[in-house]
């Protein structure tokens, strides 16, 4: 037992004085230093953040308001508790893939990549990071809604592990698709008919009832009708029963997104 | 040596061109200029215009259970809107905020043909990149909905008032606003404006008063009354006062760039 204990005394001094360069201490203070790095890096981008954060989430609960002649109390849940999803989307799929693009073009990703530091802490730390940036976005977004429409919610725990797993969803598939797909125009179109598919075409802010059936079908299968089924399950009491495959389907989404990241970082070039 | 002498020996020997041929000539070789080196983009931007404005068209009636023929009239007369004021608006300041990043805007400064030429080439552009789409839109939501239209010959003025008021703004913000990270805020601001908070998609009786009444003060109100009014036989009584709100609008958006794009710095 001494011996493991000094074989860890030992490896930790070497990583103080820098010389070792692997496990779990360089690891998470290389994920500091990552941290801090994209901080400040994104720090310009912040005040653009803030505007398409506010307006995909609270701009939106007010703005599908509009588009009725009458907001009946049905309507209203639905836009009420859609809003925190749309909130979520953005950073992830239209955000970070143009912040990946924009490193790319300015040389910047080939030098993070050069860092010495793991690359998977490099990942982590944007996801870390981007999902820091989505919440307040979302919440302030929930705010707005039960102010503009008085929204009965009756919110439960499933609310944490739901909003999280948005994030992670939209945020991982984001990074894998910015990181498979080299070309910042084809990128940028993708991530723009992503929005669009997500504000008109997917059952966030209405019932999925209103879909023609083969629509319905792909929702299913994609991560945006899911997201919001979670989401509305930790929002609402009655509404989604079906949360079980929801959250499969989200599941399994992470994880195709992580592992085309993995693929990706892992590969020299 | 006289002063007319040393003049001529300093000045290039050439006859300097000046009035309306040299603006023609100037203008057309701008125009050829914007499309060439935006061809690529330009093709994708009309492909992108067409295919956002006939999805929003068919994407509106997911929204209701059976939609009101209300509701698609206006989302149909107001797509067009949307398409005209995509790139002069949205797109084209974002252009300028490019080139003044990467340093192609110093040298468009440096071309030597006056700012209205600029301004006349980059309009034409801006119809050029709006009105296929809005066409298409249209057609699409003919077929779709099969509305009340009654397209009349005042589209013509409404379209070409509707894309100036809209490209004169984008220049103005474009060009008097020296960040790019600002402009590119304003800009994606915009985009939401004309989508949800300007009553251009839905009735303006649909929003709050008092939203309604800070929209009069801006021009996307009335773009939206001059140009459904061209196309449907709704009456409407204040289409006069919306050109000349886009009129007013146009004067001081292009006295803006025209300031911006004049003193040296």
């Amino acid at each position: 037992m001494s011996s493991i204990a000094s074989v860890a005394r030992s490896r930790a001094a070497a990583t103080r004085r820098g010389e070792l360069r692997s496990g779990l201490t360089y690891w998470l203070q290389s994920l500091a230093a990552m941290m801090r790095f994209d901080f400040g890096r994104m720090r310009q981008w912040l005040g653009m953040m803030i505007v398409i954060q506010t307006m995909m989430g609270a701009g939106m609960v007010i703005m599908y308001g509009f588009f009725y002649p009458h907001v009946t109390a049905a309507r209203a849940l639905y836009i009420a508790t859609g809003s925190p999803t749309l909130a979520l989307i953005p950073l992830g799929l239209v955000m970070l893939p143009g912040d990946i693009n924009q490193q790319r073009m300015e040389g910047t990703f080939e030098y993070v990549w050069s860092l010495p530091a793991p690359r998977s802490a490099q990942a982590i730390s944007t996801f870390l990071l981007y999902t820091l940036l989505a919440l307040p976005g979302t919440a302030l977004a929930l705010l707005v809604a039960t102010w503009r429409y008085g929204a009965q919610l009756s919110i439960s725990p499933v609310l944490i592990p739901a909003a999280l797993l948005c994030s992670l969803v939209a945020i991982t598939v984001g990074y894998g698709l910015a990181l498979a797909i080299r070309n910042p125009l084809v990128m940028n179109l993708i991530s723009n008919a992503l929005v669009f598919v997500v504000l008109l075409f997917s059952p966030i802010v209405f019932p999925a009832s209103q879909l023609p059936a083969w629509l319905y079908d792909i929702h299913r299968v994609l991560p945006f009708y899911n997201m919001a089924v979670v989401m509305r399950a930790g929002l609402t009491s009655g509404i989604e029963t079906q949360v079980g495959t929801s959250f499969i389907v989200l599941a399994a989404w992470t994880i195709a997104g992580c592992a085309m990241t993995a693929w990706v970082i892992g590969r020299r070039h | 040596m006289s002063d007319a002498a040393l003049a001529a020996f300093i000045a290039p020997r050439t006859t300097v061109a000046r009035g309306m041929r040299r603006w023609v000539r100037d203008y057309s070789s701008m125009l050829i200029w914007h499309l060439v080196s935006l061809r690529m983009w330009l093709v994708t931007l009309t492909v992108v215009q067409i295919l956002s404005g006939v999805g929003f068209v068919l994407g509106i009636a997911l929204f209701f259970t059976n939609i009101p023929t209300r509701a698609a009239l206006f989302v149909s007369t107001g797509v067009p809107v949307i398409n005209l004021l995509m790139v002069g608006f949205i797109l084209g300041p974002q252009l300028v905020a490019d080139q003044r990043s990467s340093g192609t805007y110093e040298y468009l400064r440096s071309v030597p043909v006056s700012r209205s030429v600029t301004a006349a080439a980059w309009y034409t552009v801006c119809l050029i990149g709006g009105v296929p789409a809005m066409i298409v839109s249209l057609v699409v939501a003919q077929l779709r909905y099969g509305l009340p239209l009654d397209v009349s010959p005042m589209i013509v003025p409404a379209v070409l008032m509707t894309s100036l008021a809209g490209t004169m703004l984008g220049y103005a913000i474009a060009h008097a606003i020296p960040s790019p990270m600002a402009t590119r805020l304003i800009t994606q601001l915009g985009v939401f404006v004309i989508f949800g908070f300007a009553p251009i998609l839905f009735p303006l009786a649909q929003m709050p008063g008092w939203l309604g009444d800070v929209n009069w003060w801006f021009p996307f109100r009335h773009m939206a009354v001059v140009i459904r009014a061209a196309l449907t036989s709704v009456p409407d009584s204040t289409v006069t006062q919306g050109y000349v709100v886009l009129a007013i609008w146009v004067i001081a958006s292009a006295a803006a760039a025209g300031w911006a794009l004049g003193h040296r710095r």
